[in-house]
């Protein structure tokens, strides 16, 4: 009973967002495929855009998209075309966070939001961490590393949220954290994430209405993280590295 | 000047205290790379901050190339350029802020800040020429709204090198600043501005004055070389409440493409207790000295001493317009103009550099200098003292004519609320000066020169009352007993 609300709910969501959704590519806003621009405040502009249009979607072709921290806004989708890859720098001031969770991907309180598509999100893990503790050993930066490593996303208080089909490795911290969120739905997505130890695939806090479908996740730490206040939670498919069914609360 | 003084040892009193607390922070230490490539926007603003909440110090950029986007500079925080480095400017412009409170964009900004400072042998280059065709391009496709006047986005959202609002005892020495996409630096509503030893290179796009300073209160200018597109030294008063006051400006040199040192345009409060000595202006296409009150300014106690304007189109124009026309009454009073050396060319002065000022106004013959006030609103008291001007001469009445009948001379526009520039009236009827509603205007000690015969007198005075002329001479070749000075509705004048 519980999974059909959530079903029905994510397509009541879902639905208004097809209506009103127009394409723009991300050359329109100056941004850059050649892997060494940092885009961040361009892809910014392009989601601001976007977002005071009314809604829409940001592609990206085939190429690498250097960037720190950007903030997605509601009914904005960004669709990674195969080859596209969405590349973070290594620089850790140049990252956001929300509820004291830094990500490359961010958003507060936004609804109707989607990630998709057949390219790949790197987080560059390795290099970002060795940056980060740079900065904690000469006193710069006063948290301790983990509590500072970035997601690639880092989502709180949003609903409507779809993630689809990407490959996401090499975050520096947890692959993906939602809190405060509703109507999640991930579908296809494999999840890399053994840049550095003990970090997990996808956490969960105070979430309702999540629906995970054929995620493949390969973490050094735990697969799934979930809090107890979670609820209305399906997850149909979903496997581990080593071909184990993953489930809700273990 | 007597209000001067302290103003000045305030200011020392400042540098003293500013040497003592330094503490150094070297910026790749906070992960800003100096390769050219990196944006390294959020390091440095991570290490200002820093050093902001650490009681202080000098952030040092060591040789090399630094890329950034809008960075905010904050209290008992100096930015020292070493020889050798660069701050480039990002050339994308969403890389940068428009303030909300300014409403500019900007580099490096610092509002409501004190104990600032940019010092150093170093560099900071706007690259603006690309960041402002780069804006051009989002105009166009719709991404950025801009009206796009002069087929060019507006000065305001294009980024300057500095803007400073509200802060108190800033520094800004030795550095050079290079190619903004719109002003180089702007000082607005501060106090204890100390400017010493800096050299903007700056004809990277149009509107790319030198140095702006606007209401700010105690300023040190000197030692500064300047050559801008747009104008010099630009003293600007953007609110009817606050005045330009307590300035100091000494042995600068300027270039430009329009004006040499200028107050206004836009002039709401005024400009008062200025000192400007040792001034050089060259290859100029507008005025070396330009004092414009066309929104309401009071301008009252200048004095200029010590001016070379070579190869500069105009040498001194003083007007009184309305503008703005929100009733409050504009005065000009008490300018003290002396040892000024001018040559006036007859080709275009700025011809050759990158965006030279459009021509405009034909046709006219060779402008003279001007003092121009209203009808109701005379500029008062001005003193010119020790001035040899030399002027090319050779005004054709067939080309443009302005003659001495009371209906052409009547016929010079009044042009109230259009924009002050000393070509605005056309042809005017004199090739040395030309006078229009003053009271009290004094030369001593004056030559004018016409290098080759002029149709028109040297002097013409129109509604001018108490003007005199001490050990004055005009050199005109074939012109014995031509008179040289010709009043128009004019009273009290003393001829030598």
């Amino acid at each position: 009973m519980k999974n059909l609300f959530a079903h029905i709910s994510l397509f009541f969501f879902l639905s208004p967002l097809a209506l009103c959704a127009k394409d723009y590519n991300a050359s329109l806003f100056g941004i850059k495929s050649d892997g060494v621009t940092l885009n961040t405040q361009s892809i910014q502009k392009a989601i601001d855009f976007i977002h005071e249009k009314g809604g829409g979607k940001l592609d990206f072709y085939v190429g690498r998209y250097l960037t720190g921290s950007i903030r997605l806004k509601s009914n904005v989708q960004i669709e990674l075309k195969e080859g596209a890859v969405l590349v973070g720098t290594t620089s850790i001031h140049d990252y956001l966070a929300v509820e004291g969770k830094r990500g490359l991907i961010v958003a507060e309180g936004q609804e109707h939001i989607a990630v998709f598509g057949k390219g790949v999100i790197e987080g560059q893990g390795a290099g970002l961490f060795d940056a980060l503790q740079k900065q904690i050993q000469k006193g710069y930066l006063t948290e301790n590393a983990q509590e500072a490593s970035p997601a690639i996303v880092s989502l709180s208080h949003c609903k409507d949220i779809r993630i689809e089909g990407l490959h996401l490795q090499n975050a520096c911290g947890n692959a993906l954290i939602f809190s405060h969120s509703q109507a999640i739905h991930m579908k296809d997505v494999a999840i890399k994430n053994r840049a550095l130890p003990l970090l997990n695939g996808i956490v969960f806090m105070a979430c309702e209405g999540v629906l995970c479908q054929k995620l493949f996740i390969e973490s050094s730490g735990k697969e799934l993280s979930t809090s107890a206040d979670c609820k209305s939670f399906t997850l149909e498919g979903c496997k581990n590295a080593a071909g184990k069914l993953l489930v809700f609360g273990k | 000047m007597k209000q001067i003084h302290p103003t000045l040892l305030r200011l020392l009193l400042f540098l003293v205290s500013f040497q003592a607390f330094t503490k150094d922070y070297i910026v790749s230490d906070f992960g800003a790379k100096n390769d050219g490539i990196t944006l390294n926007t959020c390091s440095i603003q991570k290490a200002i901050d820093f050093i902001h909440e650490h009681g202080g110090g000098r952030l040092v950029f060591e040789s090399g190339n630094y890329v950034t986007g809008s960075i905010y500079l904050k209290s008992n925080v100096t930015l020292q350029l070493d020889y050798g480095a660069t701050i480039l400017g990002s050339t994308n412009p969403f890389d940068y802020v428009k303030d909300k409170k300014i409403g500019w964009m900007s580099m490096i900004f610092a509002v409501n800040q004190e104990n600032i400072g940019i010092t150093g042998k170093g560099t900071i280059n706007g690259r603006g020429f690309i960041t402002a065709n780069n804006m051009v391009n989002y105009i166009h496709r719709g991404v950025y709204t801009d009206p796009l006047k002069y087929d060019r986005p507006n000065e305001t959202n294009r980024p300057q090198n500095i803007y400073f609002r509200e802060c108190k005892n800033i520094v800004i020495t030795d550095i050079t600043l290079r190619d903004p996409a719109s002003w180089n630096q702007t000082y607005d509503q501060c106090k204890n501005v100390y400017v010493n030893h800096i050299t903007v290179d700056s004809k990277s796009y149009w509107n790319n004055d030198g140095i702006d300073i606007v209401d700010c209160d105690g300023v040190v200018i000197k030692n500064s070389y300047f050559d801008a597109a747009d104008d010099v030294i630009c003293f600007k008063s953007h609110s009817p409440d606050f005045f330009c006051q307590n300035v100091v400006v000494d042995s600068c040199v300027g270039r430009s493409s329009a004006n040499g040192l200028k107050f206004g345009t836009v002039s709401r409060g005024g400009f008062k207790n200025f000192k400007v000595t040792n001034l050089t202006i060259f290859d100029t296409f507008r005025s070396a000295i330009t004092f414009a009150a066309v929104d309401g300014a009071e301008i009252e106690n200048i004095v200029v001493d010590g001016v070379r304007s070579i190869n500069t189109g105009n040498v001194i124009y003083l007007r009184i317009g309305d503008r703005w026309g929100k009733g409050k009454k504009p005065y000009m009073k008490n300018i003290t103009i002396s040892n000024v050396y001018a040559e006036i060319p007859l080709g275009k002065p700025d011809a050759g550099y990158n965006f030279e000022g459009p021509i405009e106004d034909l046709p006219r013959n060779i402008s003279p200098a001007s003092i121009v006030g209203l009808l109701e609103n005379k500029i008062q008291n001005v003193t010119l003292k020790n001035i040899h001007l030399v002027y090319p001469g050779g005004g054709n009445p067939l080309y443009a004519k302005r003659g001495l009948s009371p209906a052409e001379l009547d016929g010079v526009p009044q042009m109230r609320d259009a924009y002050p520039e000393f070509s605005q009236f056309k042809e005017l009827p004199a090739w040395a000066f030309y006078v229009r509603h003053a009271e009290g205007v004094h030369f001593e000690n004056v030559t004018f020169t016409a290098n080759k015969k002029d149709y028109r007198p040297a002097v013409v005075l129109d509604d001018v009352q108490n003007a005199s002329f001490k050990r004055f001479v005009v050199e005109e070749p074939e012109s014995a007993g031509k008179q040289q000075v010709f009043p128009y509705k004019s009273s009290a004048i003393q001829l030598n």
